[in-house]
């Protein structure tokens, strides 16, 4: 006879192992599982402790109910709750957990320890190895639950192998404990990574403060209060102004009552309140409960409650724009934004001044609302200076920069309707200034609308990757070094590409947990402050790294990013500065675009004006 | 209101004020200068909200009164007027006509009810400055305060009123520059404000060289009160950095340098950089500092200062620029470089209580 092949009922043990490969994907997950549990009991401190990335230890204790002798029993059976008794009560859950899946599982796959008391004294241990029951026995406890969970996977060979680095772990781990401390703020939590306490935080009644003790003082002051509250939905929490965005939406804390979770719903409602003040590729910051009737959510749509269904999208999507709009909208939305650089307005026009104020830098709004030069003063002067400054070097000698590299210009220009000439211009000057920040230029065949930004960005761009192909990055050491606190993921990613950024001029190393500091910076950014460049450096690094997977790509990438934010940090030009961008643009090897692929330039020909003014 | 005045004190008193008057503002009554008009005198005020000058001029005054006038092109008019009194009258209305010799002008004003209102600092206690001093002492510094308006508390200078001295020092972060002038400061007295730049500029636009200027602040606020002028300023708030920490111990190799000949030599080698934060070395070898920079683009450039050194050699790179700043402003003959390795901040020092520090480029 070959193998058995008669079908059988698997041992709950096995039953158990299957089960946690659905639940119990890391030690992260199990962190999860068990924050969540003493949440569900009530507890009003909880206190979490790894050890070795979580392979060696996740432990919480909190100050619970507790379980009786005969309800610990069970709590670790296959599908015992104490959360729900029947199907109908999963349309009403209040509670994080219901399956009753995750201890039974989280014991299958590890050395499970668990110790719990309803009252100070008497409380009951249970020792699991592996799915089986090694030992139960009374033990004293103080009030609550204490479950500790060693080795895990340690008979699971398949998974254990699957597991990261310690480094990847513990980020996973506080990524999880962030989540859940974000969750319930009433909650006092901490967390202790091998031995060294990483988090303490106190009660607190709003998630103000929990962010600014998790994330520090100066990312809360980028955030501002949401909330709004109509037809069964209410939404709180905060969201950060416009100026404050992130390349991706690593900071995007949705909770829906309670519950950390996703819904694409909610990520197109953000993205709908943010729609006129962002462009496409930003993300906000945004911590958002929103709080409805539990009948109304289905979660149980996916094993891990990372997504929820809602049965009213249309009121539930409302009620976050609304929140968003009223948070942004408000006065106090642009007084808490440090620098200032016009004079502020008086009280009269406060209201739809201030607005604006939050929009990000690199559009419109923010450049000189002052002119660049006086025109009326300087009219006269204008084709002075520019024939001077050397507009020749762009081009009016016969073998001008420009023209040989045109050709190949020309072909990658993204949109040829607009940018139809083949080389930038063979003369040109500038002639003002309109809507606050585009630069009108005349050349020879047409006008060209200038962003200088963009223009800006470009000519950095170039020039700083031409350095670095000759590995000769200028760095300009600090007198005072910066240190730049960072929120954990883009600590994480910095500390990934620490090399590359040296290589790159900046001078950037650790100082421990998730600060760096910054004691030198490229020459070309030597004005720029280097927190908001660190940040922005991050997420470049990591996107580079995935899209392009060779070191030129990273380095593009973290260019790209020191470009943007260096450029937009100046919010003023003088006009012989213009007119130098507009000879380096003209010099670039691809002026039409800025290194994000938006345009710089926009070309209307004479003919085209013609045209329009029916002159042929 | 109505008075009579000379054509040139008139003239002079608007120069004074129409700085602070911005091209163009949010809010037209700031293009204005509010002219007040009492017994014998009338006083010119210009505002931009942040900073205030005030001025007041000897005149013969018919009737009191206040009204506010486009600064600009009222100083434009009275410049190209003929040099004798000038007749000004405003009606009720705010409209002004002004008439001089066989000119006559009717400019239409705004009422004098909207000017906000120029605050004095409460600060009990007046630091008495000579003119030329305080002049002299912004001059050597202002230059080193950053322009990059997300590191608001390092766009303007500190002035540190402490230990019996007035030090003013600027930053951007990359070098430092710091003068020191002895006076008295009664320890109740001592305090430190930010100027913001715009307020240094202003005093250094009116500011003249003898005479005396009192400065009064309660922190929030600082006034310069000297001859017929008030400069009143907000001052920038937030903490800054604290500049002591930045200046280096001694230094292993001191060098004198003929300020001239290296700003000259500088100068010259900068010419060949393509970009202003390219980085110049300087060598200090056998009796010279070799200034040199190269660019793969320009091409390079080379000069030899004479100089008395016979320590070891020593390669540092610097943006020339931040070189050139203090050697443009000091006025001494000779002036002394502190360096200690290529890595270490370098320090420019003369015979007055000057001193900079500047931050090496690293270039790999």
């Amino acid at each position: 006879m070959g193998p058995d092949t008669h079908i059988r009922v698997l041992p709950d043990v096995v039953a158990n192992q299957i089960a946690a490969g659905e639940v119990v994907e890391r030690p992260a997950s199990v962190l999860k599982e068990l924050i969540e549990n003493a949440v569900d009991a009530g507890a009003t401190r909880i206190e979490v402790e790894v050890a070795a990335g979580g392979r060696k230890l996740v432990a919480v204790r909190d100050n619970g109910g507790g379980m009786d002798r005969d309800d610990a029993l069970l709590c670790v059976e296959r599908h015992a709750t104490s959360k729900i008794r029947d199907v109908r009560d999963i349309e009403a859950v209040r509670t994080l957990g219901f399956r009753g899946e995750a201890l039974a599982a989280i014991a299958a796959v590890s050395r499970f320890r668990l110790v719990t008391a309803t009252r100070d004294g008497a409380g009951t241990e249970l020792e699991i190895s592996g799915g089986r029951m090694e030992a139960v026995r009374e033990t004293g406890a103080p009030r609550g639950t204490s479950v500790e969970v060693r080795d895990l996977f340690f008979n699971v060979p398949a998974r254990r192998k699957f597991l990261r680095s310690h480094q990847t772990e513990v980020f996973h781990l506080r990524a999880a404990f962030i989540l859940q401390a974000l969750a319930h703020p009433g909650t006092a939590m901490a967390l202790k990574n091998d031995g060294r306490a990483i988090y303490a935080l106190g009660p607190a009644d709003d998630v103000m403060v929990r962010v600014r003790e998790i994330f520090g003082a100066d990312y809360a002051a980028h955030l501002r209060p949401a909330r709004h509250g109509a037809a069964g939905v209410a939404v709180r929490g905060c969201v950060g102004v416009p100026s404050f965005s992130r390349a991706d939406r690593g900071e995007q804390y949705l909770f829906v009552n309670g519950r950390p979770t996703g819904a694409p719903l909610i990520g197109h409602a953000i993205r709908e309140g943010y729609r006129t003040l962002l462009p496409g590729d930003r993300h906000p910051c945004v911590f958002l409960f929103v709080e409805t009737d539990p009948g109304q959510v289905d979660i149980n749509v996916h094993p891990a409650k990372k997504e929820v269904r809602f049965r009213q999208p249309g009121e539930v999507r409302d009620a976050v724009i609304a929140a968003i709009a009223a948070a942004l909208g408000s006065p106090a939305a642009a007084a808490g934004r440090a620098p200032a650089p016009a004079p502020a307005p008086p009280a009269a026009d406060a209201g739809p001044r201030l607005q604006i104020v939050d929009l990000p830098y690199g559009r419109a709004f923010q450049y000189p609302r002052r002119p660049i030069r006086d025109l009326a003063a300087t009219d006269a002067a204008v084709p002075g200076p520019f024939e001077e400054t050397g507009i020749e070097s762009a081009g009016t000698g016969p073998a001008a920069a420009p023209s040989p590299s045109s050709p190949d210009a020309g072909r990658t220009s993204p949109s040829p309707a607009s940018i139809s000439p083949p080389s930038p211009w063979s003369w040109c000057r500038v002639l003002g200034q309109v809507g606050g920040l585009y630069v009108v230029l005349e050349t020879e065949d047409g006008y060209v609308l200038m962003d200088p930004h963009a223009g800006h960005e470009r000519v950095l761009f170039e020039r700083f990757m031409a350095d670095i192909d000759g590995e000769a990055v200028p760095s300009q050491s600090l007198l005072l070094p910066q240190t730049v606190a960072l929120p954990p993921r883009d600590a994480q990613r910095v500390r990934g590409c620490l090399d590359l950024l040296r290589r790159m001029g900046f001078g950037v190393s650790e100082f421990g947990g998730d600060t760096f500091v910054v004691d030198a910076m490229p020459a070309y950014f030597s004005g720029a402050d280097a927190a908001p460049i660190l940040g922005e450096l991050a997420a470049a690094a990591e996107e580079g790294g995935r899209s392009a997977g060779e070191g030129r790509g990273r380095e593009e990438a973290v260019a790209r990013a020191a470009c943007r934010a260096a450029v937009r940090s100046r919010d003023r030009l003088t006009l012989e500065e213009i007119e130098r961008l507009v000879v380096e643009l003209a010099q670039a090897a691809m002026p039409y675009t800025c290194p994000h692929g938006r345009p710089t330039l926009v070309f209307t020909s004479f003919r085209e004006l013609s045209r329009r003014f029916g002159r042929g | 209101m109505k008075f009579k005045i000379a054509k040139n004190v008139l003239f002079a008193a608007l120069q004074r004020v129409q700085n602070v008057v911005a091209a163009r503002t949010t809010l037209p009554i700031l293009s204005n200068v509010l002219l007040n008009a009492e017994k014998g005198r009338i006083s010119l005020c210009t505002t931009d909200l942040e900073v205030s000058v005030k001025c007041s001029a000897e005149a013969s005054v018919q009737k009191q009164g206040a009204t506010t006038l486009p600064a600009r092109r009222l100083a434009s008019i009275v410049r190209e007027l003929p040099d004798k009194p000038i007749a000004i009258e405003v009606d009720d209305k705010n409209i002004a006509t002004l008439e001089c010799n066989s000119s006559y002008f009717k400019i239409i004003g705004m009422s004098e009810d909207e000017f906000p209102p120029m605050s004095m600092p409460e600060g009990q206690y007046t630091y008495a400055l000579d003119q030329g001093r305080l002049k002299d002492m912004l001059g050597k510094t202002v230059y080193a305060a950053s322009t990059d308006e997300t590191r608001h508390v390092l766009n303007g200078a500190l002035l540190n009123f402490k230990g019996n001295k007035l030090s003013v020092v600027a930053t951007d972060g990359r070098r430092l520059a710091l003068v020191e002038h002895e006076m008295e400061v009664p320890r109740e007295a001592e305090t430190e404000v930010v100027l913001p730049t715009k307020a240094l500029a202003e005093l250094m636009h009116t500011l003249s060289e003898q005479g005396t200027v009192k400065v009064r602040s309660d922190g929030n606020k600082i006034a310069f009160e000297f001859d017929d002028v008030i400069v009143t300023s907000k001052v920038i708030e937030g903490t800054y950095p604290n500049y002591r920490q930045v200046i280096p111990g001694p230094a292993e190799q001191r060098v004198t340098v003929e300020r001239e000949t290296l700003l000259a030599a500088l100068k010259r080698v900068s010419l060949v950089t393509t970009d202003k934060a390219n980085a110049a070395r300087l060598t200090f070898t056998n009796n010279s500092i070799v200034v040199s920079t190269t660019s793969p683009d320009v091409g390079e450039a080379r000069e030899t200062v004479p100089v008395k050194y016979t320590g070891k050699d020593i390669t540092v790179a610097f943006n020339p620029e931040y070189v050139m700043d203090p050697l443009r402003t000091l006025t001494c003959d000779e002036i002394y470089i502190e360096i200690t390795d290529d890595l270490s901040p370098g320090v420019i020092k003369c015979e007055t209580p000057f001193l900079y520090v500047l931050m090496p480029m690293r270039v790999t």
